[in-house]
């Protein structure tokens, strides 16, 4: 095996890179359940928590009856082992998107070798703490000679040098710089899992809106808040196109669900003013350049609505951030057949039958939507994601006949 | 400890409250008891009993007393007070 070399890399967590433990364990391997446990408990009970969900959420992730559910419907089909070092590329956009990447390439039984963004999120900070405080206990010694976390600026002669090592990456990032890291050359026998840039939206059901109770309104509108608005419409997985299913009544739902998103808005989002700012300028751009917008309107600074009359074929290049929606109505969902394409990824529903969706988008044969989730979990990451089971895809197949 | 020990600690190291706040503690009546102290609480439940809760059991998980209601679906049983 090829020795890990010196790197002018910043350590954040874990020993130096040349003394990794590289020998992989089986899928979620008992050591790392209960290194995972012990992350969750730690981080549930920390008070930094208190201050950001997003931690919190990934830390109720990796409770232990969540892994034993995971573990579950992953299976024991084959033998299993991680297939050897993992290398993680994690994004600036979504602040614990790197745990999450960390923890699926320690639950298929790697070693890890994280590259953590330098984008200033203090929930970095908080799990790195948690996760060094753990590999100095002696109960997770494995765990800790097997994965570390780093820091160094972008440099492709450093990640050259651990691609050239690594069994498998994990590339998080925009298109350019999926391909910029997918030009170096890596191990023979590298899997890499790219994230490129996704496109996603939204279908609401018109009726359903309508005849939704209050209690059932305000749920969806907390949820579709938590797609859009916990990362400013930036997660690859929050939606910009708002379709409404039946034409005759997605006026009156329109009028039921935007304000009560406002208004949900106004007690809950700190709008910056740039940010309405921009979505002014967006607005006016939208107006040059697409021809399909048709109307528009403004709720207070916190929501742009985009009215279309018909579905662009690259609607997907035309997005807006912080609340910019861009909507139309439609009677027929076949119509998605002449705008999906391979970007698309997520589309969160209200009122529709998703396995319905699933089984036409199979036997349409679409290129693009790997996942149909309800409003409210666009941003549920997990170990199937981008079309990809990732625990599969990082563990190899030990196969006897 | 009796299964009412182990719940009523759940509660009591989760929130860092007494066992005396406990009777007719409701979800956001404590500051504690806020949306990120519902997934503690629910961690701790679970792993006390060694349970897995269903996400409705875990949304409907409104209370100190509706939550004996819904470990009783998981064979848990919550002895009286004493």
């Amino acid at each position: 095996m090829k020795p890990v070399p010196d790197l002018p890399v910043t350590l954040r967590v874990g020993g130096p890179l040349r003394t990794i433990e590289r020998r992989p364990l089986p899928p979620y391997a008992p050591e790392v359940l209960a290194f995972l446990t012990a992350l969750s408990k730690r981080l549930l009970t920390a008070p930094q928590t208190r201050l950001h969900p997003d931690i919190a959420a990934f830390a109720y992730w990796c409770r232990p009856a969540n892994l034993a559910r995971l573990q579950r419907a992953f299976g024991a089909a084959h033998a299993r082992l991680g297939r050897g070092l993992a290398l993680h590329i994690a994004p600036a956009n979504v602040p614990v998107n790197f745990a999450f990447s960390f923890a699926f390439g320690l639950l298929a039984g790697n070693a890890n070798i994280v590259r953590i963004p330098d984008a200033g999120h203090p929930q970095a900070e908080v799990i790195c703490d948690a996760l060094a405080a753990l590999f100095a206990d002696p109960a997770h010694r494995r765990v800790a000679a097997m994965n570390r976390l780093i820091r160094y600026p972008r440099s492709d002669a450093i990640t050259g040098s651990l691609s050239q090592i690594a069994q498998a990456r994990l590339l998080w990032g925009g298109d350019e710089t999926v391909s910029r890291l997918r030009a170096l050359p890596v191990h023979p026998r590298c899997v890499d899992i790219a994230f490129a840039d996704r496109y996603s939206f939204c279908i609401l059901d018109a009726d359903a809106v309508l005849e939704a109770s209050d209690t059932v309104l305000a749920s969806l509108v907390k949820g579709f808040y938590d797609d859009v608005f916990l990362l400013d419409q930036n997660a690859c997985s929050s939606p910009h196109l708002v379709l409404w299913q039946g034409t005759a009544k997605a006026k009156a739902a329109q009028a039921r669900f935007w304000p009560a998103m406002t208004a949900y808005l106004e007690k809950s989002y700190a709008l910056a003013p740039v940010h309405a700012v921009d979505k002014f300028v967006h607005l006016c751009a939208t107006a040059i350049a697409l021809p399909e917008a048709a109307a528009s309107q403004r709720h207070d600074n916190f929501v742009y609505r985009v009215v279309l009359d018909r579905l662009p074929a690259d609607i997907e290049r035309h997005r807006g951030r912080n609340g910019f929606f861009y909507e139309h109505a439609t009677d027929d969902l076949t119509c998605l057949a002449g705008i999906v394409e391979e970007r698309y990824q997520t589309v969160t529903t209200f009122g529709i039958d998703r396995d319905a969706l699933v089984q036409s988008i199979i036997a349409q044969g679409l290129s693009g939507i790997d996942r149909v989730v309800p409003v409210g979990k666009a941003l549920d990451i997990g170990v199937i994601w981008d079309g990809y089971d990732l625990i599969g895809e990082l563990s190899r197949i030990v196969h006897t006949a | 400890m009796s299964n009412r020990e182990t719940y009523d600690s759940a509660f009591t190291e989760t929130f860092m409250i007494e066992a005396k706040d406990l009777p007719g503690l409701k979800y956001q009546g404590v500051a504690a008891w806020d949306s990120v102290g519902h997934m503690a609480l629910m961690a701790a439940l679970e792993e006390a009993f060694g349970i897995e809760m269903d996400i409705d059991d875990i949304i409907e998980f409104s209370g100190y007393e509706a939550g004996q209601a819904i470990l009783s679906k998981y064979n848990v049983a919550i002895e009286p007070a004493a």
